[in-house]
């Protein structure tokens, strides 16, 4: 029992010679071979033990269902009372959808430049409050990141209705004042009708509900940076712009590269926002977008394999972003070394 | 004479309670001795400004006749589809006992087996004759009747009777009056709505294909074909559209308003003429006090005179294959017949499903409640009765339609060709 127990936790006074010496255990070799086989099981299965729980809980929560949507978009699903019958049809439901001019002229550059465009003012916007927040002092700094985390806080319906409020054709408050300053005639425009008005709108609401994280995240990451650099730098007559591209983006770039990753993975698959605007339900097909596109197949019109297939689809092409994002974060970590 | 048929009415049902209880198997008499049991009931929230005291009488009621529990969960209307949808995947122990089941969803529901097929127990309660035809035909397929009509609703117009006194306007009688009235309205009150267009208001703009004579859709050997790019639909899409394009009666920020912008409009009072259903002038005077005794209403004019058509909607209660349903039946009865009815109908301001209740709603003579009563009786309208129809409302083909056109995207004819066009792949996919 004794030597066993040296050997795996090593800290018996004697454990060096025990090792180093190769003198084998005099009493019997054969419960050294068991105890190191022991060992090794142990390395082998402690991790995945330890890792089983979250394991288990995001196989439940994620790669069942994602093999559930998989199998679906190669299927024609009808519910029926007590469990529905899919019939596999193969990849037509991907063929049609790749095929769809809406997919190609509307779908996907609505998604696209959408998303582009929400990360890049979400994350220039986030940073620059970040960098704000890092410069007050402690009671503004409360009072500000309050007001962002309320922001933050907002459920995104009703933070979309108060948008929308504000937007209102005629009687709302931009309206007003665009109607006011003579750029339009509020009685016969409606911004909620026309693509880019509409998508302006929806961005504007993304921004701004999205920017806190990015603010935060930064923040927390721009404390990290020691003051030291920045001194070096300023003696080196170094100027704020040079301050911050020479020192706080290369320092803080893994923070960056997380915050884009995500607001990435959201700002594609933004959903609510825009379903809930005036003709985002699916009454204008100008402006849909991946998730209302899927929405609209499955649950409107029942088609459960063509809004798979759309949900694969946002998937891969999610999946697609993400790991090239990841693998410049590894990269990144691997010169650091 | 009416009093007597009431009489006899309700002579017949309690007679026939009396029997169903006493007749045939021991199943049938375990089946209203409800023990020990509870129901599940669903019903969707909004329609009833506070239901709960409605269902906890029900309740009682039903316990002290058949001694079972019932336990209500309120829906919202929004998302109440997918969640029948995914409890019906689920199964008899997912679905409710009964349930409010709106007109346009009894098809799609019944279709995957879930509802019970009630044609002869109504038939056996002596129920069938009084119901309201449309609203009985809405949720029968195939000659299979799947619940009992509970309420429904109907569209007319809703007017400013003051506005129309002051400005010496008569209430349409056709559309060419509607217009001009429409048009006096807007030179003499040009800060309100003079005739909203609202692009999301799917059941504004089918009185008016209706009001053409034009269809939807229509059936033929069992399948469906669109028939919303006719000449006729076409006519009746070009009127309405143009109060907005060409009379310019509507302004650009109702060209997204669904019917609960109208609403809010009505309670700004921002609004002198509208479409607006039965359940409407109530809840306005309700929220805007100003307006009492202001409102007038009358049926949507047709083309030339008479009426247009206009969506008859309303709730079926129907039971599902649970196995209490027998059980479940009992509580349907109960709800939609007699008392119940009666008073579900007055709280809510929807007219009851039986002529019986109909006519003494319409006996009223109230100004507000007739002319939605008449527009019921004599020109109410069901939209197309298949699942694909439900799927078709859901993907707004008809809002998507109307709202191309008023935000010039597209002319009338391309606007109602596109819509026919996604409508026939709907009806096609779902043979």
């Amino acid at each position: 029992m004794k030597p066993s127990k040296t050997l795996i936790d090593g800290s018996g006074p004697d454990a060096g010679d025990t090792l180093t010496a190769g003198r084998p255990a005099p009493a019997n070799p054969t419960t050294d071979k068991a105890a190191l086989r022991r060992r090794r099981r142990v390395e082998l299965t402690r991790p995945w033990l330890l890792l089983a729980p979250a394991l288990i809980v995001l196989a439940g929560l994620l790669l069942w269902p994602l093999i559930q949507v998989g199998k679906l978009s190669l299927q024609d699903y009808e519910v029926k009372f007590g469990g529905g019958v899919g019939t596999f049809t193969g990849f037509d439901h991907y063929a049609d959808l790749l095929t769809s001019g809406l997919l190609w002229k509307t779908v996907l550059p609505n998604t696209v430049f959408f998303a582009v465009a929400c990360v890049g003012l979400t994350i220039a916007l986030g940073t620059l409050v970040a960098l704000l927040l890092n410069r007050l002092g402690t009671t503004w700094r409360l009072i500000c990141s309050i007001a962002i985390l309320a922001a933050w806080a907002m459920p995104a319906v009703t933070g979309t209705y108060v948008w929308i409020w504000l937007f209102q054709p005629q009687d709302g408050l931009f309206s007003q004042l665009a109607g006011a300053a003579g750029l339009i005639d509020p009685a016969t425009t409606n911004w909620f009708t026309e693509r880019l008005p509409f998508y302006a709108i929806a961005t504007v609401n993304v921004v701004h509900h999205g920017f806190p994280f990015v603010a935060i995240t930064v923040l927390a990451g721009l404390l990290t940076i020691p003051k030291e650099l920045y001194e070096a730098g300023m003696l080196d007559g170094a100027n704020a712009w040079q301050r911050f591209w020479k020192i706080t983006v290369p320092t803080i770039k893994p923070v960056f590269l997380v915050v884009t990753i995500l607001s990435t993975i959201w700002d594609f698959k933004v959903f609510t926002q825009i379903f809930v605007m005036p003709g985002g339900n699916g009454s204008n097909p100008d402006v849909y977008n991946l998730g209302v596109f899927s929405y609209i197949e499955a649950f409107a019109k029942n088609d459960y394999g063509a809004g798979s297939a759309a949900a694969v689809l946002l998937t891969l092409l999610l999946l697609a972003i993400t790991i090239v994002y990841i693998r410049t974060l590894f990269r990144q970590g691997e010169e650091d070394l | 004479m009416k009093r007597r048929v009431i009489a006899a009415g309700i002579a017949l049902t309690l007679g026939l309670t009396a029997t169903a209880c006493g007749e045939g198997s021991g199943d049938e008499e375990s089946a209203t001795d409800g023990k020990g049991k509870t129901l599940t009931v669903w019903i969707m929230e909004g329609t009833n400004p506070d239901a709960r005291p409605f269902f906890k009488e029900a309740a009682a009621a039903f316990k002290k006749k058949t001694g079972a529990d019932i336990k209500v969960e309120y829906q919202q209307w929004a998302t109440g589809q997918k969640k029948f949808t995914t409890a019906i995947e689920g199964g008899a122990d997912q679905v409710p006992d009964v349930a409010e089941v709106g007109t346009t969803w009894v098809p799609q529901f019944a279709e995957t087996g879930a509802l019970v097929d009630v044609t002869g127990k109504v038939k056996e309660s002596g129920l069938g004759d009084d119901l309201v035809e449309g609203l009985k035909d809405a949720g029968t397929l195939d000659g299979k009747q799947y619940g009992m009509p509970w309420y429904a609703g109907v569209r007319s117009i809703v007017y400013r009777k003051d506005l129309f006194e002051k400005h010496d306007i008569k209430p349409p009688t056709n559309w060419k009056e509607l217009t001009a009235a429409a048009r006096t309205l807007k030179e003499k009150e040009p800060d309100k709505v003079a005739f909203p267009v609202a692009g999301g208001a799917e059941m504004f703009a089918t009185a008016f294909i209706w009001g053409a004579g034009g269809e939807l859709a229509t059936e033929k050997g069992g399948k469906w074909k669109s028939a919303i790019n006719s000449p006729k639909s076409v006519e009746g899409i070009e009127y309405y559209t143009g109060l907005a394009t060409k009379e310019k009666l509507s302004p650009a920020k109702v060209n997204t308003w669904t019917e609960k912008e109208v609403g809010d409009a009505w309670n700004k009072g921002q609004i002198s003429m509208a479409i607006g259903g039965n359940w409407t002038p109530k809840a306005i005077v309700e929220a805007n006090p100003d307006l009492k005794g202001k409102l007038g209403a009358i049926p949507i004019p047709g083309k030339d005179g008479g009426m247009s058509r206009s969506f008859l909607g309303g709730s079926y209660l129907s039971t599902f294959n649970t196995e209490n349903k027998d059980l479940a039946w009992e509580f349907v009865k109960l709800l939609t017949t007699g008392e119940f009815a009666a008073k579900w109908a007055e709280q809510t301001n929807y007219f009851p499903g039986q002529n019986s209740e109909l006519e003494k709603v319409a006996a009223k003579k109230d100004p507000l409640v007739e002319p939605f009563a008449k527009q019921m009786l004599e020109a109410g309208a069901t939209v197309p009765k298949t699942k694909a129809y439900g799927e078709i409302q859901a993907s707004q083909v008809v809002p998507g339609m109307i709202q191309s056109i008023l935000s010039g995207k597209a002319s009338v004819q391309e606007a109602a060709d596109k819509a026919a066009k996604d409508m026939d792949a709907i009806f096609a996919k779902d043979e």
